[in-house]
């Protein structure tokens, strides 16, 4: 059976620390490396800040759920939100070849996950954003 | 996050410590920004205790990287690790800002 661990946050910043928190915690009980623990580290963090920073077009209260899964022989991220629909594949991709005078400051965060997960999967349905990632992780 | 602040001589050391993340690197900012002026040309980032940076942290850094070229200044980074030296090589940022092992070389560099 699959080791999952759910969690629900507010649309706020200082939540997405204690996800990390949870989800690092988790990890070391199954002796996820720490290499992977980062990378899961990044990818929270970047989207959730993007979907709390950006996503909403009320000041409202939104709810955010972070499943994690640790597979057989994968971990597996699914963030579930109902910001307004974005899919990650649809970003610009930023110029990383260019020198500091030309450089644009942003466009990072969407860039650093996608080269450090394996796959992104992004799906809207009545309302409701799902973004699963995938790693391919040796664990307990 | 914490930030200790040295300067010795016109070096200015700044050591990180902990996560520079979306909910810490404004801090960082205040604390880097304003300083970067026809004086304070000279940075030294000790990363040695530093565990995690996002990209809001390396927004922080490039912003500073940006001011410090109009004073034709300098900034070191020092005792990075793995983790976080891969996340600027593969945002690109290697070539902007120098990496070295330890406080030492960084002050030896920032001085040529």
């Amino acid at each position: 059976m699959a080791n999952l661990i759910e969690i629900k946050i507010s649309n706020k910043i200082p939540e997405i620390e204690h996800v990390c928190e949870e989800i690092t915690r988790f990890s070391r009980q199954y002796a996820v490396p720490d290499k992977d623990i980062f990378t899961l580290h990044l990818a929270i963090d970047e989207i959730l800040t993007n979907i709390i920073s950006y996503g909403y077009s009320d000041k409202d209260e939104h709810y955010i759920e972070i499943r994690y899964t640790l597979e057989k022989d994968y971990l597996k991220l699914e963030i579930i939100d109902d910001s307004n629909p974005f899919d990650p594949a649809d970003a610009p991709e930023p110029d990383v070849d260019s020198n500091l005078a030309d450089r644009k400051i942003g466009g990072l965060g969407i860039y650093l996950i996608k080269n450090m997960m394996d796959e992104i999967n992004y799906s809207s349905k009545n309302g409701k954003n799902t973004l699963v990632l995938t790693k391919k992780c040796k664990h307990k | 996050m914490q930030v200790n602040i040295e300067k010795i001589e016109n070096i200015n050391i700044y050591s990180i410590e902990g996560n520079l993340d979306s909910n810490t690197s404004g801090d960082l900012e205040k604390k880097l920004i304003p300083v970067i002026d026809a004086n304070n040309t000279k940075f030294i980032l000790d990363f040695s205790e530093l565990n995690y940076i996002s990209s809001a942290g390396l927004r922080v850094l490039l912003g500073a990287a940006k001011k410090l070229n109009q004073y034709s200044g300098k900034m070191i980074l020092c005792s990075v690790k793995d983790d976080i030296k891969e996340v600027f090589e593969i945002a690109g940022l290697l070539p902007i800002f120098p990496i070295v092992d330890d406080p030492e070389a960084a002050a030896q560099k920032i001085l040529q």
